[in-house]
């Protein structure tokens, strides 16, 4: 099986050789590229998207937000998968990737090996989640089977909006602070079944928000004409 | 428009001075009618005729008696048209009889007893055919009551159309004219006394809420219709003598009313005087009364002309004050106005007692009725004025209230938002306090040890990894607890477990999770929160350090008491009774603070922490 290439995306020297090391010892990955700014990535990825399998970014960069990064590689390369670096995995921070279309985060501080195996996981299909980002997550989004409140709004966006019982329920138990683990033991699921819903659950957002943009430029667009 | 009816006006006081030389003239006029000015009298008290000329005034003869004469008239009519005839006469007062060569032709009122009605009118008797060619005799008996104004006038001898055509120009002042004022008064009356009743001043004190302007106006106006009408009606609904004192009462009220009405006008009101002033005028109209009555009972007419006299004299005197008053000093449109029409008016009614009083003549008739006029116009104008500055006031009002609610809002919107970033800056300042605790008792504490292990140089690569960790996940917390929902104790113990997932994995510690959907607790605010957060983690840390355990069951029930977190651990346990170690002395601080109940057993083999969170 071909190495996984990953584009590293980190203003901290220190930071980005730690990812780098990380990276290299790991045999099923690669280091595709690094850069320190918002402009140095966009540039990398301008020449270089189809490369990359995997974006490894810092919100916080010197230029910038990590999120334009996010966007321009997802632009480029849909195929590519974006892990978000965080600090403190908080929620804004992460919602906001989540949206911007990254599929994952990982800790600084989480151990080298842990860092190769966040991405690994990703690439089986698995994604983290924090009981406090899923019950921002539960708070923002509606359960499938409600009407939507408001006809008017076009069904595909509303369909984007909503989690299936399936997904809500595991949603519902991740805010309650088990573990995957317990999830498939408690809903008589797999593991594998459990993550394969948490990804479900990562992509659908990150739609909904861009058909939520859509949408909006679309309603101000009939506003202008109608004007 | 004025001038207009003013030159027409003049033109008809001359047309009617004209029928006066016409019918005062001497008998060579040019006009075929004749015209009788001096007849035979013979009183009926006494005998003997004597030869009177015309126009013959009853009370310039007679003063202070009433009586019956009888005028005779011996003319030669040489030729007759073939036109019936008819008798003008300017005044013939105040009950008549009329014959023509012994048949009576006419009767107006009764020649005995108490007078019911007067003859106020110019006559025109219809002669019909009755006169003859050549000699006629005309025979008047007249009633005249003292101080009535009765008489005599020249009488005018001519075909109808003639007749009526001099009795018309007369008439039309006496009666169409007159009418006119009344409807006039009535107006201006009805328009005062209904802003009286309908304008309201809701700030005044009650009782005078109302303007009494306005109820002077009308009620002055009221008294002059009555006054008015009074000169055009013959039959009187009472008898003459009481309609006579009304009469005159009614002047004396329409004059101290239009007073009172002018002393509000330029604020006199409240004046020393005014007082005085207001008894003088109520003593005035009292007088009338008496002076009216006194006039009929004792047949006398001069108290009721010394009467007028005072109520002309106090209306000069008072007149010069309020001209100068709204003239000079207040400068005011509508009081100048009246200022003018009053003077106009004393001038006019002093003349009007020396013409009809003093020195009465046979057509004398009122003018004041007509210069009254100027009084209703004065007082329209004052009340226009009074709306139009009543209606740019309420513009400004509106304008300034506009304004003064905008000024309001403003300064009521920068306290807002001073309160607001006050608060706001309160908040913070909370905030800040409680990160900065938990910095310096955590993380900033785990920092300085670690640092102080390196410093010594015998560090042990393990335990410094693990304070730098514990300092790490401690500054997680904190930064979590700045999000935690407040009162969700569920949320609060899924986050812990995630934040410590590393470090359990690590420790081999097989946890059992048992934590149930609880309730919201509404009274667990973000700094309550972070009290029950950082308890949690004391008890998880010091079963990941001190127990030994193998096996850690965190579960969380909802009670009827409240919500009951607890840790049980196999570990080696500790003593409860010992004094306690730092990190159970704050979790013991921190139950404390929230009231929460925190419990400990403990034996080697199993250790329950418990917390209560009511």
């Amino acid at each position: 099986m071909q190495a996984w290439q990953v584009f590293v995306v980190e203003d901290n020297p220190e930071m980005q050789d730690f990812f780098a090391g990380c990276i290299a010892r790991a045999p099923e990955l690669g280091l595709a590229g690094c850069a320190g700014t918002v402009a140095d990535a966009n540039a990398w990825l301008e020449a270089h998207a189809c490369n990359a399998n995997v974006l490894l970014v810092d919100l916080g960069l010197p230029d910038g937000s990590g999120l334009d990064v996010i966007r321009m590689a997802i632009a480029r390369n849909p195929a590519c998968e974006v892990l978000v670096i965080s600090m403190f995995g908080d929620e804004d921070n992460v919602l906001a990737s989540i949206e911007a279309g990254a599929l994952g985060y990982i800790h600084k501080d989480a151990t080298p090996d842990d860092i190769a195996e966040s991405i690994l996981a990703m690439r089986r299909g698995e994604s983290p989640i924090s009981p406090m980002i899923a019950r921002r997550l539960l708070a923002n989004y509606r359960l499938a089977p409600e009407p939507p409140a408001e006809p008017s709004e076009p069904p595909e966006i509303t369909a984007a909006a909503m989690l299936s019982p399936k997904e809500h329920e595991v949603l519902s138990l991740i805010a309650r602070g088990f573990s995957y683990g317990e999830i498939a033991r408690i809903q008589a699921l797999s593991v594998h079944t459990v993550q394969s819903h948490i990804k479900k659950i990562y992509s659908k957002l990150a739609v909904h928000s861009k058909n939520e943009a859509v949408f909006e430029a679309t309603r101000m667009g009939l506003l202008a004409g109608k004007n | 428009m004025w001038g207009v009816r003013i030159s027409r006006w003049l033109r008809q006081m001359q047309g009617w001075g004209l029928t006066l030389c016409l019918l005062w003239g001497a008998a060579a006029s040019a006009h075929a009618g004749l015209v009788l000015a001096q007849a035979r009298m013979t009183l009926a008290a006494k005998s003997g005729a004597v030869t009177v000329d015309l126009p013959y005034l009853w009370d310039k003869s007679h003063a202070g008696v009433s009586g019956v004469a009888e005028f005779v008239f011996e003319f030669d009519m040489p030729t007759l048209a073939p036109e019936p005839y008819g008798i003008y006469a300017a005044k013939m007062a105040n009950g008549y009889e009329v014959w023509l060569n012994g048949k009576r032709i006419e009767k107006f009122g009764e020649l005995q007893g108490p007078p019911r009605e007067d003859s106020k009118l110019p006559r025109v008797i219809a002669l019909g055919y009755a006169l003859q060619q050549g000699r006629n005799e005309l025979r008047i008996l007249l009633r005249g009551d003292a101080g009535r104004q009765g008489g005599l006038s020249p009488l005018l001898v001519d075909t109808m159309p003639q007749v009526q055509e001099a009795h018309m120009d007369v008439w039309f002042w006496r009666v169409p004219a007159r009418q006119g004022v009344v409807i006039f008064s009535a107006l201006v009356a009805i328009m005062g006394l209904a802003l009286w009743l309908t304008q309201l001043n809701p700030q005044a004190v009650p009782g005078l809420r109302r303007d009494r302007l306005y109820l002077y106006m009308g009620l002055a106006e009221m008294c002059w219709v009555f006054r008015v009408a009074d000169s055009i009606i013959e039959a009187p609904p009472l008898p003459v003598a009481w309609w006579s004192v009304l009469s005159s009462l009614a002047l004396g009220g329409w004059a101290c009313l239009t007073t009172l009405f002018c002393m509000e006008l330029v604020r006199w009101n409240q004046a020393r005087w005014a007082r005085a002033l207001r008894v003088w005028l109520a003593l005035l109209c009292l007088g009338g009364l008496f002076a009216a009555t006194a006039a009929w009972v004792y047949v006398h007419p001069m108290a009721l002309t010394i009467w007028y006299g005072l109520l002309g004299l106090t209306f000069l005197m008072f007149c010069g004050a309020f001209c100068w008053r709204s003239m000079v000093r207040l400068k005011d449109l509508g009081g100048s106005l009246f200022g003018l029409a009053m003077a106009v008016n004393v001038a006019v009614g002093l003349l009007d007692l020396y013409l009809l009083r003093i020195h009465p003549s046979v057509t004398g008739s009122s003018t004041l009725y007509f210069s009254s006029l100027l009084f209703g116009v004065a007082a329209s104008v004052v009340v226009l004025m009074r709306f139009r500055t009543a209606t740019t006031q309420a513009a400004h009002l509106q304008a300034n209230l506009a304004q003064q609610v905008a000024q309001k809002e403003q300064e009521l919107r920068q306290t807002y938002s001073r309160m607001a970033e006050l608060a706001h800056s309160e908040a913070r300042s909370a905030e800040r306090t409680r990160i900065l605790r938990d910095m310096h008792d955590g993380v900033g504490m785990h920092l300085s040890v670690a640092l102080r292990q390196l410093q010594s140089g015998q560090a042990q690569p393990g335990e410094v990894a693990g304070l730098l960790q514990e300092g790490l996940d401690q500054l997680k917390l904190s930064i979590d607890a700045l999000h935690l929902p407040p009162g969700d104790i569920t949320a609060l113990l899924a986050n812990l477990r995630y934040r410590l997932e590393p470090r359990l994995k690590a420790s081999g510690i097989d946890l059992q999770w048992q934590v149930e959907v609880l309730d919201t607790v509404e009274r667990l605010d973000d700094k309550t929160m972070r009290h029950v957060l950082f308890m949690v983690y004391e008890a998880v840390s010091n079963v990941l350090q001190h127990a030994r355990a193998t096996e850690l069951r965190i579960k969380a029930v909802q009670t009827t008491a409240g919500i009951r977190i607890s840790l049980t651990d196999n570990g080696t346990g500790f003593d409860v009774q010992a004094p306690l170690r730092k990190g159970l002395l704050s979790m013991r601080e921190r139950a404390a603070a929230i009231g929460a109940e925190l419990s400990f057993q403990s034996e080697p083999g199993q250790t329950v922490v418990a917390i209560l969170i009511p």
